[in-house]
């Protein structure tokens, strides 16, 4: 099936996620779509799946106008695909979720099952509940499923997260040996260059939004992370970083596992000092996000010790951790981090108690000033622009902290409301608070972190003074390239 | 013997209408929409089929009558909640307030006369044998009914194509969506098929189980006992039932227990199923606070008793679905 | 000038529709609906004594209501305060019992802090049972209804039964210096009527002005962030279930007070369940909260005088109370999904 991507725009409300695109995509072959996070990827390929429709422009399948599509109808026209976080019933079972969707008697369903599972030598259990599969087993079943319904377009958006190599190398032979059959397509989206190296024909790469280059092999990992993240010299490291942190050590994690509610992360040995920034780079849902939460307490510490000023502080109450001076700031603002109806003076009042404890609080009409919100006092949460309620979440940070930490700080955030967080942010690093941020913006993290913490394939690989790496070598550790000293 | 045969055909007797409407209840929550209103509606219900049995002289009118209430009273659930997107949990209780006030107002004429009851069944072959036979043999046609409906529900939600949808439904609508299940119609089905078995609950109330009518009927409380039970049933017809007919036992023993000892209240027999209640919830939802979790990680044997009997809910239960809104 | 014409639309949709379900359900029982209405409504304002009787209905309703603000703004389902009304009334009762001689005017004062203590107990069980056993607030607040009716039903028949004769009648009547004394006439006292709005305005007061209530209505519209701000949602609502049921239970204790001056079994007469009604008609607005507990309350005691003229049930009033509620969410609801789709709650 030939498909055409014409012109495609596509926002989210102010946030443009895809930016004229236009690209046209051959039968036959194994395409690469690479980019960073909020590349547009995902958005693209969404699209072509039916799980959602351009704001802008038309996406062509054999010639004929796809307008208005479905998942179902998607399916229904031969395009399937495997998403990182599958669509499936986590509740029910494994032959069940195969068949669900087309009616079909149990024993031809089990049947058709072990027979694709053979196949490809996946190890699928019918009768076990979908819930113990591991991600990797749960994108086979997917995978399997979509086959069985006979796609001529496969999706597959990270196929390989958490699965073994023999599966992996398995699941390779499969892509080879369906691409060559006639009318096939199969889009690979991937972070990790070594298997686009391996599996794709040409690769794609997407940049905030736009189409930035088709690469055909033979491919070249430099290049490709050039285009992904670009070209940077490799000059720009700390220069806006604050001062050098201080040399006793504030926070001490000795061997520290965290369970989150989908993975573990284990066996973390850190010190960070007051003053000090970190960065944590990575592709989303690789760990950072988990470290962040189990550093202010709120996720289970299974392992090892956690020390903040000389006291252990793990398997304490989240308050406790509060009053030891630690603050979380969420990157999903309204949903995990505001009250909807309530005003932004009362989310003041309600942050900043006014019987000072020593402590200067701001008043309403401060915050509003010094973070430059473009609200009222009265204006409720919920009407605020994303940028705005990232400032107003900013303004409500206690006014002494010993760590903070921050979850895609400037998210939504223009150029020059970046820089007024930042200016904040370094003041308080002056102040001896040590702050851990994660971000998806390379530059950012180059730009403002004494250090970095490097996630892949949810473990941390990497713990790397700013000044002694480039964007460039992160950017392999991010794509699981072995770092070339 | 002859004494515990005839206790367990009066549990399976007295259970027939809260089996009834816990089934149900577990349907229409495992489409996803919770129907609050139970307790109103099967005294609406309840009322209706004396009203209609007593007018028209003939008890299965009434009993259509119920099941028609049901349907109606899920059906403004359906409208007000889904497609109107009011919260479900705010329309079902302003219904089963109304509803019961309305069945009162409605049921005034009717109160404390001579009601019509449906008939009693023989079963053929088996009312002859020796145990079974009395704990089956003759009872109302509607508790036959919720007998057949129990296997018959279990095989529907378990075995076949459409159950299977119904499970990913509630799960997840908008998986089931995007696999081309009609999630909307669905839902609105299963909610008015649901409601259907409620009032038929009500009929069976009525109509054998409690015949007629008066103020109060009998069967208050009745509904809110079919809603803890579907939680505590685990949202499984077969073990919801199980759960109804362990209600109807505290119930039969209670008055056994009452003649036996006239010294205790009877307040305490009539009141005694709610105390059970909060139990079974409690035993069914405690696996999931904090504090349990913490015990449970540290204690492994604590872990596989919550374990076993944590009841979780379908994913999507009585939660808003707009598949336009995505993308 | 738009802007008010929508809220008079709406208004008026919500009061067509009412009227006519409410006479279409009159006419199902050959009930003449325009004089069922008069009836209805003379026989809450016909005459002083009526009137008198409506404010001492709209009491505790008002005392509920407010009550019900509280837990609401926390995001809670507070069907159980109609067994904290009835925990109330027991409560006032029993620290009464001891003095069949009477006493002076700190027993009665005593008997109303009793009451409060007792509708808070039953209230904070109810919240326990969610913050600690994570059993919905609607099905502990209704297991706990019932055995609070149960424990009024035992009470009343056996260990507080009248001597001689135990009836639905209720407990021993309360010596006459324990009752609360009414106004000229209108079996209203001013102790219940003071305590009535003294109850709203504090309510109103809480939850908008000082920092507790601000807490709350933070906990009610995300309890995740709540967390984060370090504000203990958890601690949060066993505190709103106490106050709310203080505030119920006070209610219940000026039932036996300043009402029926004993114990009924019908003590509670489904003021809690109506309070409910009553809060979600009023959307949370608390300053129609009083006016409707008043025009509820008026249907309340006009339909008394149902059986008694027209031979028909009192619950009428239940019913168009119902009506009125659920057509509201019905306009609502057509409003937002079919007129103006895409506008915020």
């Amino acid at each position: 099936m030939l498909i055409e991507f014409q012109n495609i725009h596509k926002y989210y409300g102010a946030v443009q996620a895809n930016a004229g695109i236009d690209l046209t995509l051959e039968p036959g072959r194994i395409y690469g779509l690479l980019g960073e996070n909020g590349a547009g990827k995902s958005t693209l390929m969404r699209i072509l799946a039916g799980h959602s429709r351009p704001t802008q422009g038309r996406l062509l399948l054999n010639g004929k106008a796809a307008d208005g599509l479905t998942p179902a109808g998607a399916l229904g026209l031969g395009v399937g695909m495997l998403a990182q976080d599958p669509l499936d019933f986590p509740a029910l079972k494994v032959w069940e979720n195969f068949s669900l969707g087309k009616r079909r008697r149990r024993r031809e369903t089990l049947t058709r099952l072990r027979d694709l599972a053979d196949r490809f030598q996946f190890r699928l259990p019918p009768e076990e509940k979908v819930a113990e599969l591991t991600v990797g087993e749960r994108q086979q079943l997917e995978l399997l499923r979509l086959l069985d319904l006979g796609v001529k377009v496969l999706i597959l958006d990270e196929p390989t997260t958490g699965i073994s190599v023999t599966q992996k190398e398995a699941l390779f032979g499969t892509m080879r040996r369906l691409a060559t059959e006639p009318d096939r397509t199969i889009v690979f989206v991937s972070h990790k260059l070594s298997e686009v190296e391996e599996l794709c024909r040409e690769v794609i790469v997407l940049r905030r939004g736009r189409l930035v280059a088709r690469v055909p092999q033979p491919l070249r990992a430099q290049d490709l992370i050039a285009l992904m993240f670009g070209a940077e010299p490799d000059a720009v490291t700390g220069t806006e970083a604050g001062p050098q942190p201080q040399e006793q050590p504030l926070l001490n994690l000795d061997r520290l596992h965290l369970l989150g509610e989908k993975f573990a992360l284990g066996d973390l040995s850190l010190e960070i000092r007051p003053g000090e920034i970190l960065g944590l780079a990575g592709l989303e849902g690789n760990g950072q996000e988990l470290l962040l939460r189990g550093l202010a307490g709120l996720t289970r510490v299974v392992g090892g010790r956690l020390v903040l000023d000389g006291s252990e502080l793990q398997g304490r109450p989240y308050l406790a951790f509060r009053r030891a001076g630690i603050h979380f700031v969420p990157a999903a603002r309204l949903e995990a981090g505001l009250f909807p109806e309530l005003s932004l003076a009362d989310h003041v009042h309600l942050a900043l108690p006014r019987n000072g404890k020593g402590t200067a609080a701001l008043s309403p009409e401060e915050a509003i000033r010094r973070f430059h919100i473009q609200a009222e006092p009265s204006t409720p949460a919920r009407t605020l622009s994303g940028g705005n309620q990232q400032r107003l979440l900013l303004s409500l940070i206690p006014p002494r902290l010993r760590l903070l930490l921050l979850e895609h700080p400037t998210r939504g955030l223009d150029l020059g409301a970046t820089r007024q967080v930042w200016q904040h942010l370094v003041e308080r690093c002056r102040q001896g608070t040590a702050i851990l941020f994660s971000s998806a913006d390379l530059d950012e993290i180059f730009a403002y972190s004494h250090r970095l913490l490097v996630f892949y394939n949810r473990r941390l690989v990497a713990d790397l003074p700013a000044h002694s790496t480039s964007v460039e070598a992160v950017g392999r550790l991010m794509a699981g390239q072995e770092r070339t000293v | 013997m002859e004494f515990l045969a005839l206790t367990l055909a009066g549990i399976v007797s007295t259970g027939a209408p809260l089996v009834l409407a816990t089934l149900g209840e577990t349907l229409t929550e495992r489409a996803g929409i919770i129907n609050l209103s139970l307790d109103g509606s099967i005294l609406l219900a309840a009322m209706a089929a004396v009203a209609v049995g007593l007018l028209s002289g003939n008890p299965w009118l009434g009993l259509g009558a119920s099941g028609l209430v049901g349907i109606l009273t899920a059906a403004l659930v359906a409208v007000l909640g889904p497609v109107l997107g009011r919260s479900q949990v705010a329309v079902g209780f302003i219904l089963t307030l109304l509803c019961r006030d309305l069945a009162y107002f409605l049921g005034h004429p009717f109160a404390r006369k001579l009601g019509p009851e449906l008939p009693v069944w023989s079963l053929p072959g088996i009312s002859a044998l020796p145990f079974l036979g009395v704990v089956f043999g003759r009872h109302s046609p509607v508790v036959y009914l919720s007998l057949v409906l129990i296997p018959l529900l279990w095989w529907w939600v378990f075995l076949t194509g459409p159950g299977l949808e119904l499970r990913a439904i509630g799960e997840k609508p908008q998986a089931a969506f995007a696999r081309g299940i009609r999630v909307h119609y669905l839902r609105i089905v299963y909610t008015l098929v649901g409601g259907a078995l409620v009032g038929l609950a009500g009929g069976a109330f009525s109509l054998a189980v409690k015949p007629g009518w008066g103020r109060p009927q009998g069967a208050e409380g009745a509904g809110w006992i079919a809603l803890a039970l579907v939680i505590f049933g685990g949202w499984h017809p077969v073990r919801a039932a199980l759960g109804a007919y362990l209600f109807a036992a505290l119930q039969v023993l209670g008055i056994t227990l009452q003649e036996h000892f006239p010294g205790l209240p009877a307040p305490l027999f009539q009141v005694s199923p709610f105390p059970v209640m909060i139990l079974t919830l409690l035993v069914v939802n405690m696996g999931r606070t904090g504090w349990v979790q913490d015990l449970a990680y540290r204690y492994p044997g604590l872990r596989r008793w919550v374990n076993r009997w944590q009841a979780t809910a379908p994913a999507a239960l009585g939660r808003d679905f707009q598949p336009e809104k995505e993308g | 000038m738009v802007s008010w014409t929508r809220p008079l639309a709406r208004i008026v949709t919500v009061l067509l529709l009412s009227f006519l379900v409410t006479t279409a359900v009159l006419v199902l029982v050959d009930a003449p609906p325009l004089r069922t209405l008069g009836i209805l409504l003379r026989g809450g304002f016909g005459s002083p004594a009526k009137i008198g009787q409506t404010f001492a209905v709209w009491v505790p309703l008002l005392l509920a209501s407010s009550a019900l603000l509280l837990t609401f703004a926390a995001g809670l389902w507070n069907i159980g305060i109609e067994g904290q009304i009835i925990l109330g009334a027991v409560f006032a009762t029993g620290f009464l019992r001891p003095f069949p001689e009477g006493g002076g005017v700190f027993l009665v004062a005593g008997a109303l802090a009793a009451g409060m203590v007792g509708g808070a107990l039953w209230a904070v069980t109810a919240g326990a049972l969610k913050t600690w056993g994570n059993v919905h607030e609607i099905f502990g607040g209704l297991g706990l209804n019932f055995v609070g009716l149960g424990l009024t039903l035992w009470l009343i028949f056996g260990p507080w039964r009248r001597p001689g004769v135990a009836s639905m009648s209720g407990t021993e009547p309360l010596h006459p210096s324990l009752w609360l004394r009414e106004m000229a006439g209108l079996s209203l006292s001013p102790v219940s009527l003071i305590a009535g709005v003294l109850a709203f305005g504090a309510m109103v007061l809480l939850l908008r002005r000082s920092r507790w209530g601000l807490t709350l209505r933070a906990v009610g519209q995300n309890p995740e962030a709540a967390l984060l701000f370090g504000l203990r949602p958890n601690r949060r609502i066993l505190e709103a279930m106490a106050v709310c049921g203080a505030l119920a239970g006070l209610a219940g204790a000026l039932q036996v007070v300043g009402v029926y001056h004993r114990l009924l079994p019908a003590i509670s007469s489904s003021y809690g369940y109506t309070a409910l009604l009553v809060t979600m008609l009023a959307a949370f607005r608390p300053q129609l909260i009083p006016p409707i507990c008043l025009f509820f309350a008026l249907l309340n005691v006009g339909s008394i005088q149902l059986p008694l003229q027209l031979k028909l049930d009192s619950s009428l009033s239940g019913v168009i109370q119902g009506v009125l509620v659920l057509a509201v969410f019905l306009v609502q609801g057509l409003e937002e999904r079919f007129l103006f789709p895409g506008r915020g709650r």
